[in-house]
């Protein structure tokens, strides 16, 4: 974890068994003396610079070795980096800097070492925006902006180390662990796939960025690798159980993100015959707050969410007679989470007051909004029905757009879908599907509407449906971007 | 199955409901209601135009979806209703 308890975790790997492995990447093994060595040329750059007005140093997140030795590098310093998503244009990211009070960027270079730059900036671009605190956090992250520039969230050094405690337990982490870094190196999942991991003693195959789409690199990286963690949205997953693979090593399967398709349940536990297999639900702002531990000869489906994390504190709150109110007992509301791993709130201070509120039960403790609709079972589990502001209505029913891209995700030829709501003039609103098939399967448009229509009700079913063979535009968190694609369709439409 | 340019009631379907897709499957018999490709709404603007494009009075053509399930029925509807037109 970004803490100094990694930071001496990691000196003492390198110390007691400098020859283990602790990246895999491009093909190549770095060991932990390597990554060390590579820290080390790295820590030199950071101190032939002036650092005495630093406030947060801009790493953007380029998958490699050195950039994760640039981050220890810092770290090490007591720097706070901003981590964000290497995808974003020149501005945005001159913009994040600025706001996190930078004023250093720093871009690993291949062998060690760092170049680093100074960005000159309006500084009233950082008015309202808290400086990151070294002592409480090393390590800001972005959410995803659907809309505009992301948020920035410093993640705390003590809340991070708890997660560490967690994960560690609760997955069996120690020097044997091999995992599958899938998703970039900004997304909140690495604090698990990356940094949990290297805390253990074990070893991060780092997926490279460009080929995240490719099952069969994907395929080969993980059984020659023998890997035994692997995290990531449902897309990762199917990838890996495509043609039948089988991965004896792997011992745990961690489903984040999306609600993963009964198929791709099945083809994974196929997949993967010696793991066990989790369902986590969080996000950047609080970590993981939820987990389903699934058996794979008992499941139900659609997957709950499961239940709180150890030390996490759940609410649902609904629109009672008298205003907002607490949910007691089964029924749907918008979920409030206080989780021993949350941020202390995003950089940007007037946020706050909308996303976290004290306990609505009474009490001191912060709970965030997630904007998340959760439903409660009368035996506590909790299920994930979408997002609050995915709710539309269609022809005067309400309909919720990622249900309608769950049942679209279940059929067996579709790789990944996403539904849209587009203005409309006979109806108001109607619902636009963007599906990306499988490679060679001769799934139409009308097969799909066929097989939507067969699963959906009428009001759901997408009255527009474009088949592509390419991966859908994503957001810098890996989402399918619903805004592009809405763009994209109004223009073409017009 | 009749694909050539000269079917107006299917290049009708396909430019109005089916815009931009690759409609080599709609076959004859496939199920524009069903599948509801053609929706409640869609069932009007179809309507309209089979009265407009064939001279049939609107009173005369039956609002009930099963007459307009598939192509096959549209045209059957159709050739009675207006021999002269097809």
């Amino acid at each position: 974890m970004p803490s100094p308890r990694l930071l001496q975790a990691f000196s003492r790997h390198v110390q007691e068994d400098p020859g283990r492995t602790a990246l895999v990447a491009g093909g190549a093994r770095v060991s932990y003396a390597d990554l060390e060595q590579l820290a080390r040329r790295t820590a030199a750059d950071l101190d032939a610079v002036d650092r005495t007005d630093v406030r947060a140093l801009c790493v953007p997140a380029h998958k490699s070795p050195e950039t994760i030795a640039l981050l220890l590098a810092a770290w090490r310093r007591g720097i706070n980096t901003l981590v964000p998503s290497p995808g974003l244009g020149a501005a945005a990211l001159a913009t994040l800097t600025a706001q996190a009070h930078g004023p250093l960027t720093a871009v690993a270079v291949p062998g060690g070492g760092a170049i680093l730059s100074r960005e000159e900036s309006d500084p009233a671009l950082a008015d309202g925006f808290s400086a990151p605190d070294p002592e409480e956090s090393l390590l800001t992250l972005t959410t995803s902006g659907s809309t505009g520039v992301p948020k920035l969230v410093p993640i705390r050094t003590d809340a991070f180390d708890r997660f560490g405690d967690w994960a560690t337990e609760k997955f069996g982490l120690d020097a044997d662990a091999r995992s599958l870094s899938f998703s970039p190196l900004n997304f909140d999942l690495a604090l698990l796939d990356v940094w949990t991991v290297l805390e253990a003693g074990g070893t991060v195959v780092l997926a490279d960025a460009g080929a995240s789409g490719d099952a069969a690199y994907l395929r080969a990286l993980t059984s020659d690798n023998d890997v035994t963690l692997v995290q990531g949205v449902p897309l990762l997953h199917r990838l890996l159980a495509a043609d039948g693979a089988r991965y004896p090593s792997v011992r745990t399967v961690v489903f984040t993100g999306e609600s993963v398709s009964e198929q791709g349940l099945r083809d994974t536990f196929a997949a993967c015959p010696a793991a066990r297999f989790h369902n986590v639900f969080g996000c950047t702002e609080t970590n993981d707050s939820f987990i389903e531990d699934i058996d794979p000869d008992a499941f139900v489906h659609p997957l709950p969410i499961g239940a709180p994390i150890e030390g996490t504190e759940a609410v649902l709150l609904i629109e009672g007679p008298d205003g907002t109110e607490v949910l007691q007992g089964p029924g749907t509301g918008e979920l409030l989470v206080h989780t021993p791993f949350q941020t202390c709130g995003y950089l940007e201070q007037a946020r706050n007051a909308h996303a976290f509120m004290p306990d609505p039960r009474g009490g001191g403790a912060m709970f965030y909004r997630t904007g998340d609709l959760v439903h409660r079972d009368a035996d506590g589990r909790h299920f994930l029905q979408g997002r609050t502001d995915f709710q539309v209505k269609v022809r005067g029913v309400r309909t919720n757009t990622l249900e309608v891209e769950t049942v679209l995700g279940a059929h067996p030829d579709v790789v990944e879908a996403c539904v849209v709501a587009l203005p409309c003039p006979e109806a108001g609103t109607r619902l636009h599907a963007e599906v990306v098939r499988r490679d060679g399967t001769s799934l139409s448009s009308l097969g799909l509407r066929a097989y939507a229509a067969k699963h959906l009700p009428r009001h759901a079913v997408p009255s527009s449906v474009a088949l592509a063979g390419t991966p859908l535009p994503k957001t810098p968190t890996g989402k399918p971007d619903r805004n592009s694609i809405k763009k994209t369709r109004l223009n073409g439409d017009t | 199955m009749s694909t050539t340019a000269t079917d107006p009631i299917r290049d009708y379907i396909v430019q109005e409901f089916l815009a931009g897709e690759d409609a080599a499957d709609l076959t004859d018999d496939f199920d524009l209601i069903e599948s509801t490709v053609v929706n409640s709404l869609g069932l009007v603007r179809l309507i309209s135009w089979i009265s407009e494009t064939y001279g049939i009075p609107v009173d005369d053509i039956p609002l009930e979806p099963a007459a307009y399930r598939t192509l096959a029925d549209i045209r059957r509807f159709v050739s009675e209703a207006a021999p002269a037109a097809v």
